[in-house]
């Protein structure tokens, strides 16, 4: 009886607290603004063609926000990811067009090379002490010169049909290049939630210190969080080939500012120490909505960036305000000594209907 | 019962500048809470971060159960069974309370988290703190007093040997601390070695069985039984005689004159209840309290960092509403020396000679903002002079100076500006003695000059050798005051008084109320 009741308890604590984070809201203006675009296109928007469209395009900036977002989560911050994705797509079409090699290997090849990478930037880092944004920016110019190397003035696109047609495939019209987005997702989110070695990379990105003095290593973690990001970029690279119709020098270069606004609308903050795998994947869907409602709209696609960044300046000065009240009932608390936890009004009416469901 | 854990000996630990630790000697043995103890400063923190493999000692012997050990990282120390709780608070904001506590080591299965196994441990390690607390809340929304208790939970689960606890009490009700101390009894009475910092000499000998003493950072007292000692035996060894004060020529400020600065009854949005104050021209008068005291943060408040809630703020009689640093120093000439001088005082990056002028620019300034530099440098060269700055020339930056010459060029700066007010904040922590002597006869001459200066130290003997009355603030309020009479026995004693005694009304309210 005692444990049901605390069971219940927590629960609604933790469901209270689900309901008061950036998640809920983004969820809530996901369904409304797709709710509003689909009325105001008179239903069209709702129909298999508009989804897989929408959702076609939903697959990169998932995955780059999601790559920023583990580098931002140990306090770092990669403005290599465009560069890193671009190049990497070029990588692998001149691999398949110009070199024959087959789709699996050149696909594998560029993968793994954005991940090593990856790595490099880490132990450059952690090496030589030199603030990240420096070393990223330096990565990021070397691999705009080797992506201008490899793809020149062309645009690569006699590549592997095989692998095109697995770009635009969609059965039930959401596209395979979405999936593999929302499982990536999803592994990324088991990774930083449970498993070990996650944990450590946000305890050493939420207090450094206190994660160094409980033995764990946050050089590593600079490392492995890069690596990560790195890998996470080389899958977007893999989606944008698929289903672009070619490659040249200009993929990515947009990736950059998108890369930042999923993560930070999505609630991650740039001190490090947080994650929201699933708010990160729906302020990708929030951002895809503004340009999806220019489209429908024919607006000026001026009004995209223009809404993007009224939207990042707007998440971040509402978690500022947010942070100053939690901070200043800390305090009060701090003088006088609350109540214990979850012990609220809230928490004690839902008590008896813990109990009632025994 | 009286089996050695821990030993260490002739421990030496040096910083640059500073020798932090200069042998230092202690026995912790099972069974007993030891107490460690020392001003300010006199290297217990440092202790503690030897003990616990955060800093590798630079000499002198550690031994585990008689065997000579070597701590390399805080893991291998929490390995061989030595447990803390630091000072600073060392939890990660966003991992849940059951987290924090398992941090050191997570049940895990196969490469992830098993936070089902987390809970039961620590619900066990909160409940022995008597600490009703939802395992799975986020400690960034606990208060500061939980968080602290989530600390002590966090060190019960890796159920050590010898558990160091470094002013554990500091942020806790008496009643918290109380439970506390039931938590030391059992964990002793199971043959735990519980080491206790604390400023509250009250909690010390309800709790302690053995004392060390550190003063400057040598033991002048090594692992003694408690009984055998008084308070005042404690506090003349905390504070110890062997200080010579600097000779200064005779200064006699006018103790009738008006003051310049002067609050009354200030509270401020920080916390700080009826604050009363004045400072005279020619008169230091010293702010002295523990850390977090809340004394640089009335300064901020008073130069309109913070919000004044209640009182008032009198410059030369009249009441005044200061805005921002800017119109303190404009209008009003008051300088405030800053304690941080790396991150607020100097700019590092800039030549010296702009760094002095940079509160004179617009005096100094010609048509369209543009300031003359050959005025600049000459206006810098006097001040370099006047104040004995070393420096190769007034081209060189200021980080490139030692500690004490940064903090020289920090106050030029505001002599510069024709300052009719100085608030110096901490002027010498991090420099060395000749830096401070230096440093002392400055601001002693300066005073001598009829300059008013409320002067903010940790630093006993600072106070006792510069000011004229020494106001002590404890918890954001004035506690006492005590005028200097130069004997720093006879100063130290009641200074230290002033802070201790209030422990005492604190526990004593407490059980009235129960």
């Amino acid at each position: 009886m005692i444990t049901i009741n605390e069971y219940g308890a927590r629960t609604s604590a933790a469901l209270r607290r689900f309901s008061r984070s950036t998640t809920t809201t983004l969820l809530c203006v996901t369904l409304g603004g797709y709710l509003a675009l689909g009325i105001a296109s008179s239903g069209e928007f709702f129909q298999g063609p508009s989804v897989r469209t929408f959702l076609q395009y939903l697959a990169t900036p998932v995955l780059i926000g999601l790559a920023q977002m583990v580098a931002l989560c140990v306090g770092q911050l990669n403005l290599a990811v465009g560069a890193l994705g671009g190049c990497t797509a070029c990588l692998m079409g001149v691999l398949m067009a110009d070199g024959g090699v087959p789709a699996p290997i050149a696909v594998a090849a560029g993968v793994l090379t954005a991940m090593l990478v990856g790595l490099v930037t880490g132990v450059f880092i952690v090496a030589t002490r030199i603030n990240g944004f420096i070393v990223t920016l330096g990565v990021m110019t070397i691999l705009l010169g080797a992506q201008y190397r490899l793809a020149g003035t062309r645009t690569v696109d006699g590549y592997s049909p095989a692998l095109k047609e697995l770009g635009r495939a969609a059965p039930l019209n959401v596209p395979l290049v979405f999936l593999t987005a929302l499982a990536v997702a999803g592994l990324l989110a088991v990774f930083l939630y449970r498993a070990t070695a996650g944990r450590r990379l946000l305890a050493a990105g939420g207090n450094p210190l206190a994660a160094r003095l409980s033995g764990i290593s946050t050089d590593r973690q600079i490392v492995l969080a890069h690596t990560l990001s790195g890998l996470l970029v080389g899958v977007a690279a893999v989606t944008a080939t698929a289903s672009l119709p070619g490659v040249n020098r200009s993929v990515g270069g947009d990736w950059l500012l998108p890369s930042f606004a999923a993560p930070i609308i999505g609630g991650v903050g740039l001190s490090g120490g947080s994650v929201a795998v699933f708010g990160t994947v729906l302020a990708a869907f929030v951002m895809r909505l503004i340009d999806a409602a220019r489209a429908q709209f024919s607006l000026d696609p001026s009004w995209v960036n223009f809404l993007i960044g009224l939207v990042v300046l707007g998440t971040v000065v509402g978690g500022r305000v947010h942070q100053t009240h939690l901070e200043k009932r800390g305090k009060a608390h701090g003088r006088t000594p609350p109540a214990p936890a979850g012990r609220g009004p809230t928490a004690d009416a839902t008590l008896p209907n813990a109990g009632g469901g025994q | 019962m009286n089996d050695v854990l821990l030993e260490g000996r002739e421990i030496v630990k040096v910083f640059p500048g500073v020798r932090a630790l200069d042998g230092v000697g202690l026995r912790l043995t099972a069974g007993s809470v030891h107490a460690l103890l020392g001003e300010n400063g006199a290297g217990k923190s440092t202790l503690i971060k030897v003990l616990t493999g955060v800093h590798a000692p630079d000499g002198g012997r550690l031994t585990w159960r008689g065997e000579e050990v070597r701590l390399r990282s805080p893991l291998e120390a929490t390995r061989t069974g030595i447990g803390v709780v630091h000072q600073e608070r060392n939890l990660i904001p966003d991992f849940s309370v059951a987290e924090n506590i398992t941090l050191q080591s997570p049940p895990a299965r196969r490469g992830f988290v098993d936070r089902g196994a987390m809970s039961a441990p620590a619900l066990r390690c909160l409940a022995e703190l008597d600490l009703d607390l939802d395992p799975l809340r986020p400690v960034r929304e606990l208060s500061v007093a939980q968080q602290q208790l989530v600390e002590i939970a966090k060190a019960l689960y890796t159920e050590s040997r010898v558990l160091l606890l470094d002013e554990p009490t500091a942020s806790l009700s008496p009643r918290e601390a109380d439970r506390l101390f039931g938590v030391v009894r059992r964990l002793t009475a199971r043959g735990t070695c519980v080491v206790f910092v604390s400023h509250k000499l009250e909690e010390v000998f309800a709790l302690c069985d053995t004392v060390t003493v550190l003063r400057d950072g040598r033991s002048v007292l090594e692992s003694s039984p408690l009984a055998g000692h008084t308070h005042d035996d404690i506090v003349n060894l905390m504070v110890g005689r062997a200080h010579t004060a600097t000779e200064m020529p005779p200064r006699a400020p006018d103790r009738t004159a008006a003051p310049v600065l002067a609050l009354d009854g200030v509270s401020t949005a920080d916390g700080h209840q009826d604050v009363s104050l004045e400072v005279r021209p020619g008169e230091i008068v010293g702010l002295y309290g523990l850390v977090g005291a809340g004394r640089s943060e009335l300064v901020k408040a008073v130069l309109g960092l913070d919000r004044i809630t209640a009182g008032e703020v009198r410059m030369h009689g009249t009441p005044v509403r200061i805005a921002s640093p800017r119109q303190a120093l404009h209008d009003f000439g008051i300088g405030y020396l800053t304690e941080n001088r790396k991150e607020e005082g100097v700019f590092l990056e800039q030549p010296i000679h702009r760094n002095i002028t940079v509160t004179v620019w617009k005096k100094l300034a010609k048509a369209l903002g543009y300031v003359p530099a050959a005025e600049e440098r000459q206006a810098a060269q006097d001040l370099v002079d006047r104040l004995g700055i070393r420096i190769s020339g007034l081209e060189q930056n200021a980080g490139e100076l030692s500690g004490g010459n940064q903090q020289k060029v920090s106050m030029a700066k505001w002599l510069a500006a024709d300052t009719r007010l100085l608030i110096v904040d901490e002027p010498t922590v991090g420099v060395d003695v000749r830096t401070k002597h230096a440093f002392h006869r400055l601001l002693w001459e300066l005073a001598g000059e009829g300059l008013p200066i409320l002067l903010i130290s940790s630093d006993l003997t600072e106070m006792i050798t510069l000011a004229d009355r020494v106001l002590v603030m404890a918890d954001h309020r004035i506690r006492g005051e005590v005028d200097n009479d130069g004997d720093y026995e006879r100063m130290s004693g009641r200074i230290i008084r002033i802070i201790h005694d209030r422990a005492l009304p604190a526990v004593t309210t407490e059980r009235e109320a129960e």
